[in-house]
């Protein structure tokens, strides 16, 4: 079997692996095959960039970051073999190229010469590491196993899920085993990362391994470390007749015609077998020679990019998302680290927004700020978050979100004391509120409300109900007659005219009577039934009513209410509020979230109550 | 570029090997060196801030005895002869002040008030005491504090910043970085004893540098706390969400008074805000006080403050009561904390004079 083909295959079933992993990351398979959960997010743990860029910024290499050495290792010996052999993302982009790109042989030479534009990736690396020096990672922008997980998460498997269900609609079938979600998730904004996905890949018709050669910081990095590489493609000069026909298929542009360009070459072995002469093969440590070892970049420009990157970092935390301007819609999923440790972690692959069952983790745009791009953040018009799932912990690949065990996300047990995690708090907008303002009985907030015991609590309020001033007419034991209070220069008032029973209530709503004697004595009553003008109550007068007293029939229900001491912010309210458009009658907001609680820097700290940490009870 | 006629060594030197072997094989070494000196098996090892800082206790090292006066009350006009009055019964300035001492003056600088308002502190008593403590001997002397408005424009409203400068002190304005977090008691607080400060937010440089530390509060009415004394003016130290504490203001209070114990305290009484605290802003809420009281008991000082100058009940005010709590009944070491002032009088420590 030709090594061609063994990659092929390779790269088939590594890519395959990926995107069922990826699409096997939802809370209904997290813990269905055992030591799935350990998978789901392999991918980014081998990939050294993260590894390497999250050590500059949190200087520490958290849990699963270590396998990074299984890639870095190799590469170190055997150059970047990573981005033909298993980078999802590069297969995507070499088949794209492979079948769309068709051109003649000289066409395909020419576009596989190398051009100094392929040198860009380095300094784009130097930039993202030296805005990591100072403590923004930025590195999941273009790295391409968190593009690539961010766009299956956000574009390619709701695409998915609706193809399914549209083909399970229009078939009238149930292929329910092929749907990894049980509706398709939405994420807001998703269209543009979708649009960079299929742009970025689609540049592979222009330029073949666009992406590959000229911005992926991933094989800079590889690229990088790949100059003490013992193996490589070497090209024989006495068998070489400079035909160029090793650059008809070359992926990575790598010169292998001259000098090869040890830091380019994804070891593809296509020149291997193109050429007609056998002047090349994959050989281990020949003279120095006929390679040019090193990434090849001008020196003062890449100090001109580490400027850049460093630059980024001020400008961006002096825009006030970060810190005191932040924003009442940055709200992180439970688990999450405070925010500047937050930006210092967080790469964007959208693992967490994909396994999340309710969907409620978006990607933000700038409400975190500009360093916050597609950033996890709350979002409890589309979910909520599920009060004993802590799924999005378990498949951050670096920390950003913390393992969290139930018992913790809810302070039980032995995490009583500390109270569960907060992510927020609620708050009522009155004038929206249809109780509040609209005498129209609800509090499906209180139902929902999942805290024992609740954080949502209602109060009996009673007001009259739209003209419910009546006059009094006559009344015995349990009875009054009323009517219409007169209009000016009536001298008969008209009969009142009520619906059968119509305030005999129930168990949400009451209603109550309420007779304004003549001598100013007040007294309230309920109300047991009625007919078309009489009321009957449930108890008895103290003071009979006399005719041309005042009556007013008042509706009482219930008003809904905050407990902050017990609220979690997790937006099952807000969710459920039947004022369904954006602006609900409840809604939560980052303060009292109980990551930033122990932080004292004024913009830091989000606590709205002084006592908050202390155990809920 | 290209070399074809080159010597046909398709095999490496032995020279090269090791060297390119060697130096993929010590980056990997050192790779994995690497990653494992920093490995985070739980994940919390990146996390968390430094442990919190120490203050240091600013009365400890004063040798005053048990029979000495504990308040001293000086009534007058002339602010230096009232200041050097008080102090006199107590043995002077140079009883506190140590020579090469650096002291923290810490005056209420709160608000953006001219000093006849009584919201701030006299700066006549921030350069007299200033004089006094370089008289004394002190290296340096700080005056300091974090307004709730703008510093600058506080600082020089009141007049204290050119007092305390003329007065040859060093003012220190606050800025973010100045702010660390520092305990103020060992346990976690229990609240259920009205205990709220485990650790928080402080303006660190004045008070680390300092060996002892005055404050200079001024007497005034507050609107959510009845009176704004001597242990409510440490508040003026606090950085962070010092804004969620009006929510348990008297025990936040009694916390402050507990987290500091300073070396002295000369409270302001000769303009007396009696309505519209803290803030002020009408002259005629303003009393002449004509009174300075020097205290080496916080707790004390605030209690005669609030019944001779205020003309209101210590027994009422809630802190007053919290503080005894806390750290007055002679629980602690080198901490004074008597609410009643009335049993200082009892025993002959109060001392009284006219200038």
């Amino acid at each position: 079997m030709r090594i061609t083909t063994v990659r092929i295959i390779c790269q088939s079933v590594l890519f395959c692996v990926f995107l069922a992993l990826s699409l096997l990351t939802t809370f209904a398979y997290l813990d269905s095959l055992p030591g799935l959960k350990l998978w789901l997010s392999k991918f980014l743990e081998i990939d050294p960039l993260i590894a390497i860029s999250t050590a500059i910024t949190t200087h520490t290499v958290y849990k699963g970051l270590l396998w990074s050495l299984v890639l870095l290792v190799p590469t170190l010996f055997l150059g970047r073999f990573f981005c033909d052999w298993m980078c999802p993302y590069g297969s995507l982009h070499h088949f794209v190229g492979w079948a769309f790109n068709r051109r003649n042989t000289k066409h395909r030479i020419e576009s596989n010469r190398h051009r100094p534009l392929y040198r860009f990736k380095y300094y784009l690396l130097v930039a993202l590491l030296a805005a990591a020096v100072l403590g923004s990672l930025q590195i999941g922008l273009l790295d391409p196993l968190c593009l690539l997980h961010r766009s299956v998460a956000v574009s390619v498997a709701p695409t998915w899920d609706m193809a399914v269900t549209a083909i399970e609609r229009g078939l009238d079938v149930n292929l329910s085993t092929w749907r990894f979600r049980l509706d398709p998730g939405v994420y807001q904004l998703g269209w543009v990362i979708g649009a960079i996905l299929f742009v970025l890949v689609a540049l592979n018709v222009v330029i073949p391994r666009f992406f590959c050669r000229s911005l992926c910081p991933l094989g800079a990095t590889l690229g990088f470390f790949s100059r003490f590489s013992l193996w490589r493609i070497d090209r024989d000069p006495d068998r070489c007749t400079h035909c160029d026909l090793c650059l008809r298929s070359c992926e990575a542009a790598c010169d292998p015609q001259a000098d090869l360009r040890k830091a380019e070459c994804f070891v593809c072995f296509n020149c291997v077998e193109e050429c007609p002469h056998d002047a090349l093969r994959f050989a281990f440590v020949p003279a120095g020679r006929r390679e040019i070892s090193g990434t090849d970049v001008a020196g003062r420009r890449a100090v001109f990019a580490a400027v850049a990157g460093f630059l980024f970092y001020p400008f961006a935390r002096a825009s006030a998302r970060t810190k005191r301007d932040f924003s009442s819609k940055a709200i992180r999923p439970p688990g999450a680290v405070e925010e500047q440790e937050f930006l210092e972690r967080c790469v964007k692959c959208g693992q967490c927004m994909r396994v999340c069952p309710t969907n409620v983790l978006q990607p933000a745009v700038f409400e975190a700020g500009v360093e916050g791009l597609w950033t996890p953040v709350m979002n409890y018009r589309i979910g909520f978050c599920q009060t004993s799932c802590t799924a999005c912990g378990h498949v951050c690949p670096t920390g950003a979100i913390q393992h969290l065990s139930v018992a913790q996300k809810l302070g039980a047990g032995p995490h009583e004391q500390a109270g569960p995690v907060r992510l927020g708090t609620a708050h009522f907008d009155r004038g929206r509120c249809l109780p509040w303002s609209k005498n129209i009985p609800c509090v499906v907030c209180e139902e929902v409300c999942p805290t024992s015991p609740k954080a949502i609590y209602s109060e009996r309020m009673q007001l009259a109900i739209r003209d419910g001033a009546k006059q009094v007419v006559a009344a015995g034991d349990r009875a009054v007659t009323l009517a219409e209070q007169p209009r000016p220069g009536e001298f008969v008032a008209e009969s009142a005219r009520f619906e059968f029973n119509q305030f005999a209530g129930d168990q949400t709503t009451r209603y109550f009577v309420e007779i304004l004697h003549a001598d100013g004595v007040r007294e309230v009553h309920p109300i047991a039934s009625n007919d078309i003008d009489t009321l009957l109550i449930a108890d008895r007068w103290h003071q009979t009513p006399a005719a041309g007293e005042t009556a007013v029939i008042m509706i009482e229900f219930r008003v809904p209410k905050v407990d902050v001491s017990r609220c979690t912010g997790c937006g099952l309210c807000e969710h459920e509020c039947p004022v369904v458009s954006d602006r609900r009658a409840v809604y939560v907001t980052a303060e009292g979230e109980t990551r930033s609680q122990h932080y004292q820097e004024a913009g830091r700290n989000r606590s709205v109550r002084l006592l908050q940490s202390s155990g809920a009870s | 570029m290209t070399e074809d006629h080159d010597d046909r060594n398709d095999h490496p030197t032995r020279r090269e090997f090791l060297r390119r072997g060697g130096s993929a094989v010590a980056v990997a070494a050192g790779a994995t060196a690497a990653g494992l000196l920093l490995y985070d098996p739980t994940g919390k090892r990146g996390l968390g801030r430094p442990a919190p800082l120490k203050l240091k206790n600013y009365f400890a090292s004063i040798d005053y005895g048990a029979s000495e006066p504990h308040l001293s009350v000086a009534r007058g006009r002339d602010v230096a002869r009232m200041v050097s009055a008080a102090l006199e019964p107590m043995g002077g300035m140079k009883r506190f002040v140590k020579v090469g001492d650096v002291v923290l003056l810490k005056p209420n600088v709160a608000f953006d008030r001219a000093p006849t308002m009584g919201a701030t502190t006299s700066p006549a008593l921030v350069a007299e005491v200033a004089r006094l403590c370089r008289q004394a001997g002190a290296k340096k002397v700080i005056v300091a504090d974090n307004p709730i408005e703008s510093p600058e424009g506080c600082f020089a409203k009141t007049g204290i910043g050119q007092a305390a400068r003329e007065a040859g002190a060093v003012v220190m304005l606050p800025s973010a970085s100045h702010f660390r977090e520092v305990a103020v008691r060992d346990t976690p607080p229990d609240a259920g004893r009205g205990e709220i400060l485990g650790s928080w937010s402080i303006l660190w440089p004045p008070l680390a540098e300092a060996d002892k530390v005055i404050g200079l509060p001024t007497v005034k009415d507050h609107n959510l706390c009845y009176a704004s004394l001597g242990m409510k003016g440490w508040y003026g130290l606090l950085g962070g969400r010092r804004n969620q504490f009006h929510q348990a203001i008297h025990e936040i209070i009694s916390d402050l008074g507990y987290m500091i114990s300073p070396t002295l305290m000369i409270a302001d009484g000769t303009r007396v805000l009696m309505r519209n605290g803290p803030t002020g802003g009408r002259l005629q809420d303003v009393k002449a006080g004509n009174t300075i009281v020097a205290a080496v008991d916080q707790v004390a000082c605030d209690a005669w403050c609030y019944e001779n100058l205020l003309g209101r009940d210590p027994a009422k005010l809630a802190y007053l009561e919290m503080a005894w709590e806390k750290f007055g009944r002679g629980q602690l070491p080198h901490r004074l904390g008597q609410r009643d002032w009335q049993d200082y009088k009892r025993r002959g420590l109060v001392a009284e004079v006219n200038v």
